[in-house]
């Protein structure tokens, strides 16, 4: 983020420098002055005069401004009130100012050193118009006249050129030897040296940069300058020295410091502009090291929204300041729903980009007045003032529904979501970090009951949202400690009865917990980042189990079930050859199975890394086919070579007319792409061979075989191979 | 018969061939049988102009005060014209009107600002509003304004919007009662016992690297970053040819964006030449100026109109909008044609939750809520009133 203040000097100083009299320079400099930093109202005070009165409409309060350049931080301004003044001296001596006012924000260091700067530049112009016209007045020498302008307009130019070089964020040591090398040429002859002070309690002085040949300045002199703030001339050895100080951020930071050969009768002018030079070296100081840091210690830079320290700031401020508790404030927490995603497949550019656009709707769910932050990764908030619950919930639906829109980022629509949780103040002493944090909390559980919800801070949130912490950390203990296992269901040929494969199957027997459920971790898995590895663990150890059982049954094949967050880690493709290459399975053995919704969600992530799999010989599984969104748009897309039948459409005892008329569809379908179908959920012997009936190829279920732990696994192959074609394995689930 | 409520306003547009026709169908639609008080035209430079504000007058009545401007089309509740009219009228005790006219001369453009903004003068209001519409290619804009400006100060905010004439950039007209002026500012203060938001947005980004207008005349730009401009704008195109074949050929939209501190202050370059190597637009670029070539796509442009709705509303000290006066940037037309204006319409009917509104698309935008600069370009500002 560079500053927008140092990009406005050279704007204003070529405005102020074209003008041809005094009058006009006085109202350049207020006009742009004023409208460079966003203030209403500007003026000078010259020779105990205020002219070039700039905002005030017909009554200009002539006394409050020369108490504002006395020193009065305040400006009250007819009909408007009370504003933030700053008075910006055109020049060492005289009590003459630049003044602007502005209402609502007091002035940053940033500003003030750009007014200070345009203070100077306007007291030097001016100047130099003074002398222009006391010369015109005698019509004298039209020669120095001419030249007078002629080095009024290079130091335009050579200002103009050190500002590119800031803007371009040339490296410093460029920018500093432009200053000091265009100095020179407009000072001819002179040499000049930037000295600038080190950290440290003793502030040494080092030679920061130099043009010219002359011996390095005294010390004392860059010392005496920065000491009195303001530029000074000293005589020596028949030629002069000049310095000038500069500052960051407002602190003393060293010295221009310019050796003259000889006296010349303009000495005045070369002193002001050399400081002018001095100004712009304090500015690109600022630039890199001052503005930049203070921005991004307060400002996420990608949305230039505040961060978290800021907006904790502000929020602390809102809850000070609260009369009573009668006027709520709320804190709304947003967390993005799949934009992990869209980050790991379109880049980090494109996911910098998302957030940013996404800030932008965010701004406009809100009044003007309330605050929203960016707090990190895909997690933003909103402040809203005097806002009852009913109200923070109209703009928390509000904003689920816009980040519902379709995104434009890197050439391609990209949907996401959010879910909203919303803390309301309720006492005198809350604190903000714990009302953000319930808002956290609400956002946790608004997020576990489904995408796209609004949910308001209970007090019996927080213990859930401790256990779903807790078990953030005992999945990753499970990882580390292999506290997880397989079990294997096999797949039925249902025409003769015969296993075509397993299906990997992870289970979980927590120390602590007892047996959970994947259908509890596994979201939390995934929204944890833990999946990807949990992932990885059961697919190599599933290969290297169905590598050893192939050497019996070497038509065996491994279905492995896939998460969309798997599927969209770039290094996807290489991560399921690498575990089958290490197991020794071929690929054409092994079916990656994929949930409809993940497809259908995220149509274009992970495409490129499914293609890469198949041309490799893997195989594609539609899981839970048929659940909702059936698109026959993607199977066609899609490298698909098997649909797995949703256990919903089977699962009841008797299957009615129309669940079968919906499954032959299904196996019509499959058959017209060449796809191989599998009725999940078979559970008894009616259901069997209703299916069988409707020609689909393939089965599991309690009916066929339970999910056994690999021990066992041999065995019922042995048992079904030798089996007759009813195909049941498990007794034990008839009995 | 209802009475008359203390604070009304009410919108009214048509496609009508038929100039006096369109000025009466729209005036009617708008002022609905109440008695107005003021009634704001804007309408196609393809318009028999007078015979189209004696159709307005019909419905308005003596007393109501006509202002208006030409356009680069037209915009309201029911959508978008080109080559239309449309007429926003308010009226009721609540509000007082004054009109005042100004010629620009080239000489000192800041005079007319100034005497337009006369129309303030004995007003005394607690909410008070001066809306200006002016003459769009005087090339002065910024001038005009600040002429506003000084006269009135901080105290009263400032809208409005630059009269265009279609695509042709020959000559705007502006509407004062039943007169038909051209080169001049109409300024019209509005006073009112109730709220007034102003809102002001964009949707725009900065392309990097930004350039420095190393050698500028008024609108025009000589080079940037020590280049001739219209090379550097050829270049940044990827394009190679003159002038026309990077404005004529469907990049007609070359935005280019003032560093400013809350944002950037767009201009926009419509034209160049290919002699001097130049680049202009309608308003001013100081030399010195860093900027930035700007680029959007619709869903900010669209997102931008949201916002200048919610924010002029949000001012409203909570009440509902009667309704809402756009000025929205002829070059958004251009960046929006093709679909995109329907959705803005709808963007801003859900913005103003179905509130009317009225409007059109301008040479250069005008609004100063807060600091003190008033002169936009590609934004829509609205001003909300309740």
């Amino acid at each position: 983020m560079e500053s927008w203040s140092t990009h406005q000097l050279t704007e204003y100083f070529t405005a102020v420098n074209a003008a041809e009299d005094e009058a006009t320079a006085i109202a350049g400099a207020v006009e742009r002055a004023t409208e460079m930093v966003e203030a209403e109202v500007g003026a000078v005070v010259r020779e105990g005069r205020i002219s070039g009165a700039y905002g005030f409409g017909p009554v200009v309060p002539e006394a409050a401004l020369h108490e504002v350049a006395a020193g009065q931080p305040i400006l009250v301004v007819p009909y408007v009130g009370e504003m933030h003044a700053i008075s910006n001296p055109l020049g060492a001596e005289s009590g003459d100012a630049l003044i602007v006012a502005r209402m609502g924000e007091p002035f940053e260091p940033s500003e003030r050193q750009m007014l200070q700067g345009m203070g100077q530049v306007l007291g030097l112009a001016l100047r130099s118009i003074r002398v222009l016209a006391a010369e015109r007045r005698l019509r004298t020498e039209k020669e120095q006249q001419a030249t007078s302008a002629q080095t009024r307009q290079r130091l335009v130019e050579s200002l103009l050129t050190i500002q590119r070089a800031i803007s371009a964020r040339r490296p410093l040591p460029e920018i500093l030897d432009a200053v000091t090398g265009g100095a020179a040429e407009l000072l001819a002859g002179a040499t000049v040296t930037l000295m600038l002070a080190e950290g440290g309690p003793d502030r040494r002085l080092t030679v920061a940069s130099t043009c010219g040949d002359a011996a390095a300045p005294p010390e004392s002199l860059a010392r005496a300058a920065m000491a009195g703030g303001a530029a000074l001339i000293r005589p020596d050895n028949g030629g002069c020295l000049i310095a000038a100080p500069v500052r960051v951020t407002g602190e003393m930071a060293g010295s221009l410091v310019a050796r003259l050969p000889a006296t010349t009768s303009g000495q005045n002018e070369q002193r002001d502009q050399l400081a002018a030079f001095a100004q712009q070296v304090s500015l690109a100081l600022t630039d890199a090291r001052t503005v930049e840091a203070v921005r991004e210690a307060h400002h996420d830079l990608i949305t230039g929204l505040p961060n978290r320290a800021l907006f904790l700031k502000i929020l602390n401020r809102v809850l000070a300041s609260r009369d009573t508790t009668a006027d709520p404030t709320s804190v709304l927490f947003i967390d993005l729903d799949r934009f992990k995603a869209v980050n790991d497949s379109l880049g980090h550019d494109a996911g910098d980009q998302l957030l940013a656009l996404v800030a932008r709707r965010l701004r406009g769910c809100v009044r003007a007045s309330d605050t929203t932050a960016r707090l990190g990764g895909d997690e933003f908030a909103a402040l809203l003032h005097d806002s009852p619950a009913e109200a923070a919930e109209v703009v928390g639906a509000r904003i689920v529904a816009t980040l519902k829109e379709p995104f434009r980022v890197a050439g391609r629509e990209v949907f996401i979501g959010a879910s909203v949780g919303i803390a309301i103040s309720r006492e005198d002493d809350e604190k903000s970090e714990e009302l953000l944090h319930n808002a956290d909390v609400a956002m946790y559980r608004a997020k576990k009951e489904g995408p796209g919800r609004v949910l308001l801070y209970q007090p019996y949130m927080h213990a859930e949202a401790l256990d779903h912490l807790s078990l953030r950390g005992d999945l990753q203990r499970a990882l580390r400690e292999g506290e997880f296992r397989l079990q294997y269901q096999p797949l039925i040929r249902l025409a003769d009865g015969r296993p075509a494969g397993v299906e990997a199957l992870i289970r979980w027997h927590s120390p602590t917990r007892g047996f959970v459920s994947p259908v509890d971790f596994i979201p939390i898995a995934e929204e944890f980042g833990l999946i990807v590895d949990i992932g990885q663990w059961v697919l190599e150890t599933s290969a290297a189990q169905v590598a050893r059982w192939r050497r019996d049954f070497p038509e065996l094949g491994l279905n492995v079930n896939v998460s969309g967050h798997q599927l969209v880690h770039p290094r996807f493709a290489d991560n399921v050859m690498r575990a089958l290459g290490m197991a020794g399975l071929p690929s054409s053995a092994v079916t990656l199975e994929l949930t409809e919704s993940v497809l259908v969600s995220e149509p274009d992530l992970g495409r490129s890394a499914l293609q890469v799999l198949r041309e490799l010989g893997v195989q594609l599984s539609i899981d839970d086919f048929g659940t909702g969104y059936s698109s026959l748009a993607y199977l066609r897309e899609l490298p698909v070579d098997e649909l797995k039948v949703d256990r919903a459409f089977i699962a009841r005892a008797e299957l009615t007319a129309e669940d079968l008329a919906l499954v032959r569809t299904i196996v019509q379908l499959a058959q017209i792409l060449g796809l191989r179908v599998v009725a999940e959920g078979i559970e008894n012997a009616a259901q069997l061979a209703a299916l069988r009936g409707l020609g689909c190829g393939y089965g599991q279920g309690f009916h066929l075989c339970r999910p056994v732990d690999p021990e066992e696994i041999p065995a019922r192959l042995a048992e079904a191979q030798g089996e007759s074609p009813v195909g049941v394995l498990d007794h034990r689930s008839t009995a | 018969m209802q009475s008359t409520p203390h604070r009304w306003f009410g919108v009214g547009q048509s496609s009508a061939p038929d100039s006096r026709k369109a000025g009466a169908e729209a005036a009617a639609e708008a002022i609905g049988g109440r008695e107005s008080k003021a009634v704001f035209v804007f309408a196609s430079v393809a318009h028999d102009l007078p015979a189209l504000l004696k159709g307005v007058r019909m419905e308005a009545g003596p007393d109501a005060e006509i202002v208006g401007a030409t356009t680069m089309g037209e915009l309201g509740s029911a959508g978008t014209t080109d080559g239309g009219i449309a007429v926003a009228a308010l009226g009721g005790d609540g509000f007082t009107v004054q009109v005042r006219a100004a010629q620009i001369h080239r000489s000192d453009p800041r005079a007319a600002g100034a005497a337009a903004a006369e129309a303030l003068h004995g007003l005394d209001d607690e909410n008070q509003v001066l809306v200006l519409l002016a003459d769009g290619l005087s090339g002065q804009q910024h001038e005009i304004v600040r002429g506003a400006y000084s006269s009135i100060g901080a105290s009263v905010p400032l809208v409005g919007g630059f009269a265009a004439d279609d695509r042709r950039f020959r000559q705007t007209y502006q509407f004062l009662g039943d007169e038909v002026l051209t080169g001049a500012v109409v300024g019209l203060a509005l006073g009112s016992d109730g709220p007034i938001g102003i809102g002001v947005a964009h949707g725009w980004r900065r392309k990097e690297p930004p350039m420095v207008v190393t050698k500028a005349s008024g609108p025009h730009i000589y080079q940037l970053d020590g280049e001739p401009a219209l090379d550097v704008l050829l270049r940044r195109n990827e394009l190679e040819g003159s002038a026309e074949d990077l404005f004529d050929r469907g990049r007609a939209l070359q935005p280019l964006g003032l560093s400013r501190r809350s944002g950037e202050d767009i201009r926009v370059i419509h034209a160049g030449d290919d002699e001097a190597r130049s680049i202009w637009g309608t308003a001013d670029v100081p030399q010195g100026a860093l900027v930035w070539l700007m680029e959007g796509d619709r869903q900010s442009m669209l997102d931008g109109a949201a916002w200048s709705c919610t924010e002029a509303i949000a001012r409203l000290d909570g009440l509902p909008p009667l309704g809402v006066l756009a000025f929205d940037c002829g070059g958004r037309w251009a960046g929006l044609v093709e679909g995109g204006l329907d959705q803005e319409i709808q963007a801003m009917r859900t913005a103003l939750s179905d509130a009317p509104f009225a409007g059109f698309y301008t040479l250069g935008e005008i609004a100063r809520v807060r600091g003190a600069l008033g002169t936009h370009a590609l934004t829509l500002v609205t001003l909300a009133l309740a």
